[in-house]
């Protein structure tokens, strides 16, 4: 019996020991080593997450006392972790993240939006380009740029000028294209419908304004002062069976995913493509040059007072959450870090890497020697009026039914008047 | 044993007490945490007051249209991985165990690849294949004729499981085939030689001799099979695209996951999700007494 204990007792002070030990050296090699711990966004194979790394890197080089502890993921991926992070109650000092229903939704159901506008130095940041995201003007996150444009037409003016055509300025221009595009192998407009988000984020978030003529239409909608089975709602709908019947929109969109969508763009194989603003880093340099950054042209049913308009949200960007905010150590490395990510550099490569469509600091001076899909998209920026995107009103279970209605609509499985319907069902439930 | 007097009960408590805590928090709360989040409008997110709402979200699941349709998808992918991965696993051990084939290694390694790789990437591999356009397009476009042919069976909740059944037999059917092949290499080959003498073809062999003897290892399979598949979550959500092609492959996993943290319009999204789980848990266990009852009858388990 004594024995037995000894040994037990042995063991516990052997276990306590090494722990012990543990702490020690970890003391040692950080004393006053301040960690903030952060969730990134991008990957190894992006620029986003590229960057990501390089930065961090150069910081803690100059910044020794501080570390960025990080975690980096992209897409759904990321979603996936924020809500389980949050749930966890693992919550990370730093974030990237937006304010709407897609990229708000879970810092702010978690209580974790921080409202940043005493901490931003008004002489760095232009604080006129940084929107408000709460009721009360309040700042949750540093846009990583001006607006984020959604519904971008990208065309390929080479091989649209190769087949004969122009700029199309109507709709019935592009369906004009369809039987050359057709024959020489083409598609008219490439566009990612695997991806039921593309649909909505991407397209339907146009057609709505421009059908409704009102650009708030979607906020107005969430709010109950419209209803999804209005007749415009329907009639928008109804445009994506028509886009597709005319051949504008392949039938095969469907089973196109994000990364094969703009593979077709850059090989050639579309005459446009439709994404948001981001993806022009991500196409062929070579085709990137002779891509022209367009809104849709003039729809059948679209009203003037939205003519010519684009969706854009507030862009996400990286925020402290009131966790990060609680210690002052961790919120002033934090915010150190931020300065340092949103460097004039680092925002001016952010700039020709496509990621941004216009800087958000004080004073910037645009260089002349961008490319030249980053002068189209800031000129895209200045001339088109905004309006709402869906999914920064819409979330959830109602948002998920109406991106696979619309590819079931596309699909021929379900009409726009079930597809309606049963958004606002969810909607109001 | 001097234990039964109690002398040495501190010992063995210093002995079993760590494993019995550590079992107790890692699988025993979570369980019990799970039943009562499913009994709660508790949101951990927000965190704060909760309160007791019964069988609520059992009833709501069982209303949930989702619910069964996910339910029916499971039980394909049970019905695939027991009536297909393991028949089929079972015939490569059986040809590879009586060398049927030249290289034998070879096709061995090459059918247990797949376990090798990662899930997700399994799952994009796949849904490169049946992208537009894809490998599998291309061969239907050659195969008709028709140029813009494409395999869309990916986007109807009728057929879509079909393609998915595909790619799951194609990537658990070599883990099978390994257990069937360990356990063939068990059977005393003397039964085999007896079963020649008197006469028996391959064919005997294999329906009287091989498949009794390895009762027991199909019915551990199947178990292993039935609660791989009802759990199974990463090939299918690697191998859809957010939206129509996901919410058309949905199984009970994927339901509780959308459900429990990308709904936020459902303020008790998480007690929902929680009851979703228990009721995956619940029709694991009696899916899996089904089997053993099944097993029984058929005297499965008799070691030789």
């Amino acid at each position: 019996m004594k024995k037995t204990l000894f040994v037990l007792a042995a063991l516990l002070a052997m276990a306590g020991m090494v722990f012990a030990s543990g702490q020690a050296q970890s003391g040692q090699a950080g004393t006053k080593q301040v960690v903030v711990k952060t969730m990134a966004y991008g990957d190894n194979s992006n620029s986003e997450g590229v960057n990501w790394v390089r930065i961090v890197k150069a910081f803690e080089k100059e910044n020794p006392n501080i570390k960025i502890d990080y975690e980096l993921l992209y897409d759904e991926a990321y979603h996936q972790k924020v809500a389980a992070r949050l749930a966890a109650g693992d919550v990370p000092a730093l974030a990237y993240m937006g304010a709407d229903a897609r990229w708000g939704a879970p810092w702010k159901e978690a209580k974790q939006q921080f409202d940043h506008r005493p901490y931003i130095d008004a002489n760095y940041f232009d604080l006129n380009l940084i929107p408000p995201m709460g009721p009360n003007g309040e700042i949750f996150e540093i846009p990583l740029g001006t607006s984020n444009i959604t519904t971008v037409l990208y065309m390929n003016e080479e091989l649209v000028k190769s087949l004969g055509f122009s700029e199309p300025k109507t709709y019935e221009d592009l369906v004009a294209m369809v039987p050359k595009a057709r024959a020489a192998g083409l598609d008219v407009v490439s566009l990612d419908g695997a991806d039921g988000w593309a649909w909505g984020s991407c397209l339907m978030s146009a057609i709505i304004a421009r059908v409704s003529g009102d650009a708030n239409w979607v906020s107005k909608a969430v709010a109950g002062m419209y209803k999804f089975t209005d007749q415009a709602f329907v009639d928008s709908l109804s445009l994506l069976q028509k886009m597709v019947k005319d051949g504008v929109i392949s039938d095969k969109s469907v089973l196109v995913d994000y990364g094969a969508n703009i593979s077709n763009f850059s090989n050639k194989k579309a005459l446009f493509m439709v994404q948001g603003q981001w993806a022009a880093g991500s196409i062929d340099p070579a085709v990137a040059e002779k891509t022209k950054m367009l809104a849709w042209p003039k729809l059948p049913g679209e009203k003037p007072a939205t003519a010519g308009s684009v969706a854009a949200a507030i862009q996400v960007g990286y925020g402290i959450t009131q966790a990060g905010a609680k210690d002052p150590a961790v919120r002033d490395a934090a915010l150190k870090f931020m300065k340092y990510f949103y460097s004039y550099e680092e925002t001016t490569q952010r700039l020709r890497d496509g990621a941004i469509v216009a800087p958000i600091l004080k004073n910037y001076k645009v260089p002349d020697d961008l490319p030249t899909i980053v002068k189209q998209k800031v000129g895209l920026a200045q001339k088109a009026k905004n309006t709402d995107v869906i999914d920064a009103f819409l979330g959830g279970a109602p948002n998920d039914a109406l991106n696979a209605g619309m590819q079931k609509i596309v699909a021929g499985t379900a009409t726009p008047a079930d597809v309606a319907a049963e958004v606002e069902k969810l909607l109001r439930k | 044993m001097r234990g039964r007097n109690g002398r040495n009960l501190p010992a063995y408590i210093g002995m079993v007490g760590p494993a019995t805590a550590i079992f107790l928090f890692i699988v025993a709360y979570p369980i019990v945490y799970s039943f009562w989040l499913s009994v709660t409008d508790f949101n951990p997110n927000r965190g704060g007051a909760w309160n007791f709402v019964g069988l609520e979200q059992y009833i709501k699941m069982l209303q949930d249209p989702n619910f069964w349709h996910s339910l029916k998808n499971n039980l394909i992918v049970v019905a695939v991985s027991v009536f297909g991965q393991i028949p089929i696993g079972f015939a490569l051990a059986y040809i590879l165990y009586r060398n049927m084939v030249r290289a034998s290694g070879f096709f061995q390694s090459m059918v247990f690849l797949p376990n090798f790789l990662s899930t997700i990437v399994i799952g994009i591999l796949w849904k490169r294949m049946f992208q537009a356009d894809g490998p599998v397009a291309r061969l239907i476009q050659i195969v008709t004729q028709n140029p813009g042919a494409q395999f869309d069976l990916m986007l109807r909740a009728d057929t879509i499981m079909y393609p998915i059944g595909f790619a799951l037999i194609w990537m658990y059917t070599g883990l099978y085939m390994v257990i069937f092949l360990a356990n063939l290499q068990k059977i005393d080959t003397g039964m085999i030689e007896a079963a020649q003498i008197d006469g028996a073809n391959e064919f005997q062999i294999f329906t009287r001799v091989i498949v009794p003897v390895l009762s027991g290892t199909i019915l551990v399979s199947s178990i292993l099979a039935i609660a791989g598949s009802l759990r199974g979550f990463d090939l299918i959500f690697a191998i859809t695209t957010q939206g129509l092609q996901r919410n058309n492959a949905m199984v009970l996993p994927i339901f509780m996951y959308q459900t429990a943290f990308q709904d936020y319009n459902n303020p008790s999204r998480f007690a929902y999700g929680a009851a979703i789980s228990n009721a995956i848990i619940i029709i694991s266990v009696l899916l899996i007494l089904l089997s053993n009852f099944i097993g029984k009858k058929l005297n499965a388990g008799e070691e030789y």
